[in-house]
């Protein structure tokens, strides 16, 4: 009898891991479809890309991307809102199905989590005031530059920019308080983001001194999750192909996006 | 759980999460005795029996009290800087928790100076000694040795604390660490070795405390009194 129970509770035990080890491989996108909900991960606070609206809902190209791609998958958006550090991070540990925060594709983060292919593109730029002698990286010795930590921009300044003194914020949203009150003259960042700092800067605007890549932007999701990924690439494909992803694009950003973009091999 | 731990990423790392630690302690320990001193003072301008010194004081330590750390870090280092005060961010950095903890400092040393006996201070009284040698001798000394062990608690918060200067961009501990991570993408891994480095320097300024309170309450040692 003793011996009986022992064997249905064992067997309960055993069905009850096994039961959970499937789901723990279970293929993402037929979760999402299940659940009718798709957790995306977004940066608000990235003008143009992803911001708070007047109406204080999320809007920018980012957003709108991440609302066309969940209304063609027939499924609710749950935005999860992070910062510009926990991009990758977020992926990688499951806490968001994909993200769709001005991400650049680089062989880094290729190794850690996998990308769409590319559905729009960023100039990071380095800026400062118009007297300020600064052709390249090399100028920017002894001087300080101010930058978000863990994105492109952060990891080229550093690589070539040895001799810099390098002020790292958390989020573009602190970078932007550190160049309005003179906390820092140099930034490494992106246009529409000076843009916003001048408004607030106006005596001493920045300006673009050089542009230090074309970043390709990826929607990141987790590896290993191969339908999901094609399902993304194709959506992209099609909607660069039909013109709506390069519309609402250029309503924001006010430029076209490549149009070789969609078949850009980005390693 | 499928994740598979990789400390070897983080080995290149080593020194740069030193220099971070050592950012931190340096911090920890400028603001500490800062914060000692100025809270000392703030706690006997509130006994004072100026009511507009008394009344200042508590409006301070109420006010510091009453918000959050990372407003007044922000306050200090962009705020200032509108107005055209530009401090480099370790001074303001410093700064901050200077200002944040002599509030805190203040309230625990008033504490124990309110705690002296009324018989001693009459006793001081009757035997003739001033104002300065009774505060000092009656009221502050006995003070701190009573409230020390929660003043050291106070300042090995303040240490925790250090971490959210990172946000105005000092290169300290948890700094570092969010360089690391995101160079690494190992942040599981990164937290975990930081974590034990914070646990590393709790248990080294806790020495630091017991001996120190071992050397200032000579009375207590005589007496084999705990601290």
């Amino acid at each position: 009898m003793r011996l009986l129970k022992f064997g249905a509770v064992a067997l309960a035990a055993a069905s009850l891991m096994l039961g959970v080890a499937p789901a723990a491989r279970a293929d993402q996108l037929d979760d999402i479809l299940k659940a009718k909900k798709i957790r995306v991960a977004v940066v608000l606070g990235t003008p143009l890309f992803s911001f708070a609206g007047p109406d204080l809902k999320p809007t920018g190209s980012d957003v709108e991307t991440a609302r066309m791609l969940a209304k063609d998958m027939g499924v609710e958006v749950e935005w999860v809102e992070i910062t510009t550090a926990a991009r990758v991070p977020t992926i990688q540990t499951g806490k968001a199905d994909i993200l769709v925060a001005s991400l650049g594709i680089t062989p880094e983060r290729k190794k850690v989590v996998d990308f769409s292919i590319p559905y729009a593109t960023l100039d990071i730029i380095v800026a400062a005031p118009e007297g300020a002698a600064i052709k390249d990286y090399a100028d920017l010795t002894g001087k300080r530059v101010g930058l978000t930590r863990a994105t492109v921009n952060d990891q080229l300044v550093t690589a070539n920019a040895k001799g810099a003194e390098i002020v790292r914020f958390e989020d573009d949203a602190t970078l932007i308080s550190a160049a309005v009150s003179g906390q820092v003259d140099i930034v490494s960042t992106q246009p529409p983001l000076v843009a916003l700092m001048n408004e607030k800067r106006p005596d001493r605007p920045l300006k673009t001194k050089f542009v230090m890549r074309e970043l390709n932007l990826g929607i990141a999701l987790p590896q290993g999750e191969p339908k999901l990924k094609a399902w993304l690439d194709d959506w992209i494909r099609k909607n660069m192909a039909n013109g709506a992803l390069p519309t609402m694009f250029a309503k924001f950003h006010g430029r076209e996006l490549p149009k070789d973009l969609a078949d850009r091999v980005v390693n | 759980m499928k994740y598979k731990f990789d400390f070897g990423a983080l080995v290149e790392y080593w020194p740069q999460l030193l220099d971070g630690a050592l950012v931190t302690l340096e911090m920890t320990a400028i603001s500490t005795v800062s914060g000692l001193a100025f809270g000392t003072l703030v706690a006997i301008g509130r006994r004072s029996h100026n009511r507009a010194l008394s009344r200042l004081c508590g409006a301070y330590v109420e006010t510091v009290r009453n918000t959050p750390f990372l407003i007044q870090l922000f306050f200090i280092y962009f705020g200032l800087a509108s107005a055209g005060l530009r401090l480099p961010v370790f001074v303001a950095a410093v700064i901050a928790m200077v200002f944040n903890v002599a509030a805190y400092t203040a309230e625990i040393v008033r504490a124990g100076m309110d705690a002296t006996p009324r018989g001693q201070l009459e006793a001081a009284d009757s035997l003739g000694m001033s104002t300065p040698q009774i505060y000092w001798h009656i009221v502050l000394r006995p003070a701190l040795e009573r409230v020390y062990p929660a003043l050291t608690a106070q300042y090995i918060l303040m240490m925790l604390a250090t971490s959210v200067t990172s946000q105005i961009s000092v290169e300290e501990l948890t700094g570092i660490a969010n360089n690391v991570q995101s160079n690494t993408f190992r942040s599981f891994e990164t937290f975990i070795v930081v974590a034990v480095i914070y646990l590393v320097l709790t248990l080294i300024l806790k020495l630091a405390f017991w001996l120190l309170g071992l050397a200032l309450f000579t009375r207590r040692r005589r007496l084999g009194t705990s601290l």
